[in-house]
């Protein structure tokens, strides 16, 4: 949206209705496969609540948890933090608030599901997501999985150290709980075809049987002992023990499965793991992180190699030859690998599993009216995620090709539409227009931000991981995680200009501490420079600035709230406190040094979204008092938001002394946000005064 | 710019001490840009008055509007449906703007919020300064740019007096001698004759310290110019 | 008629003194020592006219008692408290009461007194009052009749007009501009600001040679040390120099007055050459003006 600028009648129009923040989107949040809303869900971790985060993140993505730790975070590739110094720590904040225990525990609500079954074949992100949103609809969605347990690859391939089985078992069972049922160990295709579905009553199938074979290669002794697939292989690891205790393994493969077996062979045992795949070290397709973890652990990985023939000894593998490669790719970028058959290497070694990539098993469409083309695959209308069948459809890496458990989710959602639209008997229509993304961060605007760096994951030493499928990765404290949630920095989510109330004063451009806002006839804030501090909004002396979230309508929404909570025949104390350094948490620590029941807190995204208007509005709303908990000089994110909130207390002070409110009934606690002792010192200050002059008592 | 300051808020209740329903009217023009009678200011405003009145044990209904300006008619008319019920209106635009909102809506008590000061710019953070006294005589020219009349705490013509020291002038070590400014720009320029020409007393009969003056566009006017060629005849 | 202007007209170095009319009516201890210690040594007085903007009596009142006494008076006229009607009127009472010398002054501005509500007027400047003054000595004054055309005064009064500068401002070329301007305006002899460094003083009078007016050189009795020091940080174009301050820390309680009046006479004897006179403002240590003229040598 060029130009954040809106008429008062428009924005009376669109104010409450998201539009606003929803007019640009964050380019995590469009990167995102299933466009989380990341900005709203990292400014609610750093003000402490989690609960609400989480919320926030199920409405999209039914794994938290599983994404949590494996997911691939294009967010963060796309992250703007990337131009300032290091992306937001997405993935890792999302795993911190599914670990949290919250008091109200993880139930969940069963909708009402009065409309057709549907059924889903394949428990993987796919299929349960599709069910779980036809659940929310109000269809009743069975899944079949021929396997033990929920999750599809994530269950059966992802390494626990990556991912731990309970984990994933908790996502899963959250989907069941909203209304999913499930039925494991049922093979469709087998006994029970698609058309017996179909006489069962279900009025629609999905499809979602993922990527389940690995591919193998037809080389010379492909078929010696010791020769195995990825797939295979990884299903029975953890459960396997150091069986490959002494030996040697070679993979094939560069993928990040590849790193999967090369890891789990490690810690099975194996002495030494090599990696051999076409790729140089620049085309080689794992992620750079995986792989860095990998060498780490002592997997060797050698490029350029194009597997040739297995040496075998006694029907047994006793080492592989590859021949070199030229070149992997053509001129078009196509995979097209060229070899040098004269220069040849043999690795001695006791196993080779192949990683090279999976396939989908279709067995289940044969003899249906499914059908499933001259190369093996599915017959599929990506427009309309149907099949060549009018009432299935399909989804996950069946029909997307390999990829990764967060795109198995999002084609998942889409699937779903496809078939309540199918069932409402609406024509299917699948597209989406999304909103622009806010611009890359100019250079001289970077230069005046305050630099943050990224909050490490705590991990298990390499020496010590390699040995065992624990976790590695340990996760953030509440207080790392609340640190890093305040380096996002709420892309977008700025203000607006009313242009009929713009009086082109020019305070909004003098009191920016990056100096934003353009003002010409009227004022102009760039989303793509504005840090979202609201400064300007909280001075603009015409009222022309609005906020895309969090404005004063949020603050007074607040205030009501909390004084809702607060009996009306006592004293009632609001107590306004920078969210990111007095989280919510920090005061249930401290429970005893809060003063009895007269206060309730309010957590502000920033001191800076505090003006002087919202301190009386307060007032005026029926609080006694009002005690505001400033954050340690310096520490925000926003320069010079301590000083200007200390202007502005002083004048609501000095207004309130002229309305014969007792100056006292105000107070700001300087540092008070990051130190309880002092902040309920200044709330028992307030009640104090308040209740001499109100003569109503705590 | 007009530049006007909030007047404190007992002298604004003296005048609606009696009033159940309060219209409290911004003004969208230069009040706003000096930030002392925006919308803003108007519902800080608006908050005492019901703060003070809750405190008094009193209901008081206040209502904010802020017009475009205050000190065009036009801009006036559209408010007619919240003056009426309304029984009191306290505007905080410049005497301008009371004064026209008085005369449209005579009726009506009309309290203004203000004190009109001066014409000024904004000459540091939060910070606005006198800079013209509309004396009707433009002086400019002839001084570098620099107005002694609204500068000089003397408004003197022909140069500095003793008490000018160290460039600022004598009444506060704060403010700039006006005319240490003018010559140092007239210096900087190498003409000092503007200076060295002995001027004559300004004429105070144009300025505000004389009779209110009006100005008169004829062109803009509805009157029919003497020079009028006669209607066509048909 | 003036004598003042006749003992400058014939070269002989002048003094004038000050006093400063009571806030009140008891004006009587302050002519009693213009008569007693002025009259004789200085060719006129000067009558301060609500000297820092704080209210006293008229000056225009106490120089017609000098005048009764035999003392001549230099009426000193502010622009800060009357409009040019008040003042042009001042000045043809003035005359009609004979009093003839009059300094043209701008005036401290009234937020530095004791009426800081007052309205300041500065309808004329200092320049506007000496052409004011020069025009009621052709016969008209600064309005015109009904008809646009100069009013004729009936009776026509004739002053020595004279101003004041400030020889060590800071910046010292906006002073002599000014000067030169009021000199164009009529002004005939000036009072400079005090001054304490001899040096400095013939260079400004270097500087002013083209402009062909009497000039006294302003003396102002340091009362201590202190009063010093004050001066050098407050007094605008004032630099008393260091070893003055030093001699008056230094000097005896007793001696101050001594060494003050010592200073001042020394001051004199070293100036007297460059200029045609000084004007002595002892700040109430009257009695000692003789003293100081002694000292001086003259
Ligand atoms: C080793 C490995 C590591 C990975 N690591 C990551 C990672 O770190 N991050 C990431 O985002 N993604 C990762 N992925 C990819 C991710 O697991 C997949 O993208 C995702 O699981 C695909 O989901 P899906 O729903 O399409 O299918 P799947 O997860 O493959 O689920 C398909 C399900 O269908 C069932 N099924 C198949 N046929 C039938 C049938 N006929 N009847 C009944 N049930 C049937 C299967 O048992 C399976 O449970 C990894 C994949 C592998 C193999
Ligand atoms: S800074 Fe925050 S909102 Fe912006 S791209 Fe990164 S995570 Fe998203
Ligand atoms: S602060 Fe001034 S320029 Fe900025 S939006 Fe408000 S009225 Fe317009
Ligand atoms: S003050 Fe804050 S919200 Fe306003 S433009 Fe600047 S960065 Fe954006």
């Amino acid at each position: 949206m060029p130009g954040r600028q809106l008429t008062s009648a428009e924005y009376a129009r669109l104010a409450g209705s998201g539009a606003l923040i929803e007019a640009e989107w964050a380019p995590c949040r469009s990167a995102c496969p299933v466009h989380a809303d990341v900005r709203a869900y990292l400014d609610l971790i750093g003000r402490g609540k989690f609960r609400e985060a989480l919320d926030v993140i199920r409405e999209v993505l039914p794994f938290p948890g599983a994404c949590g730790r494996i997911c691939h975070h294009p967010c963060e590739q796309d992250c703007r933090r990337n131009d300032v110094d290091q992306p937001a720590a997405i993935r890792d904040l999302k795993r911190f608030v599914t670990e949290r225990d919250y008091p109200e525990g993880q139930k969940f609500r069963k909708p009402v599901q009065d409309r057709a079954p549907v059924a889903v074949v394949g428990a993987g992100p796919s299929g349960l997501t599709a069910a779980l949103d036809l659940a929310k609809l109000g269809y009743r969605p069975t899944v079949f999985d021929r396997s033990a347990a929920g999750g599809g690859l994530l269950y059966s391939a992802v390494p626990a150290y990556r991912l731990p089985r309970k984990v994933l078992q908790a996502d899963v069972d959250a989907i069941l709980a909203q209304g999913v049922e499930l039925k494991l160990g049922v093979e469709v295709g087998g006994a029970l075809t698609i058309d017996a579905l179909r006489s069962q009553g279900f009025k629609a199938v999905v499809i979602a049987v993922g990527l389940s074979r690995s591919r193998g290669l037809p080389i010379p002794g492909a078929d010696a002992q010791g020769v195995e697939l990825a797939l295979p292989f990884l299903a029975s690891a953890d459960s396997s023990g150091p069986r490959f205790a002494g030996k040697s393994v070679v993979v094939v493969g560069g993928g990040n499965v590849a790193v999967d077996v090369a890891r789990t062979a490690i810690r099975l045992g194996a002495v030494r793991v090599q990696m051999a795949c076409l790729e140089n070290e620049k085309e080689q397709p794992a992620w750079a992180w995986e792989r860095h973890e990998a060498a780490e652990e002592e997997v060797a990985t050698l490029h350029r190699l194009g597997p040739k023939r297995i040496v075998v000894r006694d029907g047994r593998v006793a080492g592989i030859e590859f021949k070199a490669v030229t070149a992997v790719f053509d001129e078009q970028g196509r995979f097209s690998p060229k070899y040098d058959e004269s220069k040849l290497t043999t690795l001695d070694c006791d196993v080779v599993i192949f990683a090279i990539g999976q396939e989908s098993d279709l067995s289940l469409a044969r003899g249906t009216d499914v059908k499933v083309d001259e190369r093996g695959r599915l017959v599929f209308d990506r427009n309309t995620a149907r099949t060549s069948a009018q009432d299935v459809f399909a989804c996950g890496e069946v029909v997307t090709g390999p990829g990764s458990a967060v795109e198995a989710v999002a084609s998942g959602h889409r699937a779903a539409r496809a078939v309540h639209q199918f069932l409402t008997g609406a024509p299917i229509n699948l597209a989406e227009s999304l909103p622009p993304k806010v611009e890359k961060i100019a250079p001289a605007t970077v230069n005046r931000l305050l630099k943050a760096t990224r909050a490490a994951m705590p991990t298990v030493g390499a020496a010590e991981r390699r040995r065992n499928f624990a976790e590695f990765e340990l996760g953030l404290d509440e207080a790392a995680a609340m640190q890093e949630a305040r380096r996002c920095m709420s892309c977008a989510s700025g203000p607006f200009v009313l242009t009929d109330k713009c009086a082109a004063c020019l305070t909004c451009r003098r009191v920016c501490p990056f100096e934003i806002p353009e003002v010409k006839e009227i004022a102009d804030i760039s989303s793509a420079l504005c840090q979202g501090c609201g400064i300007c909004a909280s001075e603009c002396p015409a009222n022309a600035i609005v906020m895309a979230s969090y404005g004063p309508d949020a603050v007074q929404k607040e205030v009501g709230a909390a004084l809702a909570v607060l009996r009306p025949d006592r004293l009632r104390i609001v107590v306004f406190s920078c969210g990111h350094h007095a989280p919510a948490t920090r005061w249930g620590g401290s429970e005893a040094a809060r003063p009895a029941a007269v206060a309730k807190e309010i957590y502000l995204p920033s001191m800076s979204r505090l003006s002087a208007a919202d301190i009386l509005a307060a007032f005026e709303a029926g609080a006694d008092g009002v005690a505001i908990l400033e954050c340690t000089s310096g520490a925000c994110r926003y320069p010079t938001v301590d000083q200007r909130l200390r202007r502005r207390v002083d004048l609501a002070r000095q207004l309130l002394v002229e309305a014969g409110i007792d100056g006292a009934r105000l107070s700001l606690a300087v540092g008070g946000a990051g130190d309880p002792a002092a902040a309920s010192k200044a709330v028992a200050q307030v009640a104090e005064r308040a209740a001499r002059q109100t003569h109503k008592h705590g | 710019m007009i530049v006007a300051d909030r007047k404190p808020l007992e002298e604004i209740l003296k005048h609606v001490a009696g009033c159940g329903r309060i219209l409290v009217l911004g003004c969208g023009g230069c009040v706003t840009v000096c930030a002392s009678g925006g919308d803003r200011q108007a519902e800080h405003l608006a908050a005492q008055l019901r703060l003070a009145a809750k405190g008094q044990g009193r209901a008081v209904e206040v209502t904010v509007k802020t017009p475009t300006r205050q000190c065009d008619r036009e801009f006036l008319e559209p408010l007619r449906a919240d003056i009426g019920p309304a029984d009191a209106v306290i505007s905080l635009a410049c005497g301008v703007g009371v004064q026209l909102l008085a005369e449209v809506f005579e009726a009506k008590p009309v309290y203004p919020a203000l004190n009109t000061t001066f014409m000024g710019a904004h000459t540091g953070p939060g910070t606005w300064t006198e800079n013209c006294r509309g004396c009707g005589q433009c002086v400019l020219a002839e001084t570098a740019g620099v107005c002694p009349v609204a500068r000089c705490a003397k408004s003197l013509v022909n140069g500095a007096c003793g008490g000018t020291n160290k460039g600022k002038c004598e009444v506060s070590k704060e403010i700039d001698c006006a005319w240490y400014l003018i010559y140092k720009r007239l210096k900087a320029r190498g003409d000092l004759s503007f200076l060295r020409a002995e001027r004559e007393p300004l004429d105070w009969g144009k300025s505000s310290s004389g009779i209110r003056r009006t100005l008169v566009h004829p062109e803009l006017t509805d009157t029919v110019p003497a020079s009028a060629p006669a209607a066509p005849k048909s | 008629m003036s004598k003042f202007r006749d003992a400058l007209a014939s070269g002989k170095f002048t003094f004038t003194g000050e006093i400063g009319p009571p806030k009140g009516t008891n004006v009587g201890p302050v002519i009693e020592e213009a008569v007693h210690y002025l009259k004789d040594c200085c060719a006129a007085v000067n009558v301060t006219d609500i000297q820092t903007a704080v209210m006293r009596m008229s000056s225009l009142a106490a120089c017609r008692m000098l005048v009764e006494h035999g003392v001549e008076p230099v009426l000193q006229m502010v622009t800060r408290d009357r409009n040019r009607l008040a003042l042009q009127s001042d000045l043809l009472g003035a005359a009609a009461l004979g009093i003839e010398n009059v300094l043209a002054l701008t005036g401290d501005h009234t937020t530095m007194g004791d009426h800081k509500e007052a309205k300041p007027v500065y309808d004329l400047d200092s320049v506007g009052l000496l052409q004011a003054m020069r025009k009621l000595e052709s016969g008209t004054d600064l309005g015109r009749t009904m008809k646009g055309e100069p009013n004729a005064l009936d009776g026509t009064p004739r002053f020595f007009k004279g101003c004041v500068v400030t020889p060590c401002a800071e910046e010292v070329e906006p002073q002599i501009i000014k000067l030169e301007k009021k000199v164009a305006a009529g002004a005939e002899f000036v009072q400079t600001q005090a001054v304490y460094d001899p040096k400095a003083f013939e260079k400004f009078m270097k500087s002013i040679q083209h402009i062909k007016v009497p000039v006294l050189v302003g003396i102002v009795l340091l009362k201590n040390a202190g009063m010093a020091k004050y001066m050098n940080a407050n007094v605008p174009g004032v630099v008393v120099p260091k070893d003055i301050v030093k001699r008056l820390a230094d000097a005896d309680k007793k001696e101050v007055k001594k060494v003050s009046v010592q200073i001042a006479g020394e001051l004199i004897r070293d100036m007297k050459g460059m200029c045609q006179g000084a004007h002595i403002m002892p700040l109430g240590w009257d009695k000692e003006i003789p003293n100081v003229i002694a000292a001086s040598g003259a």
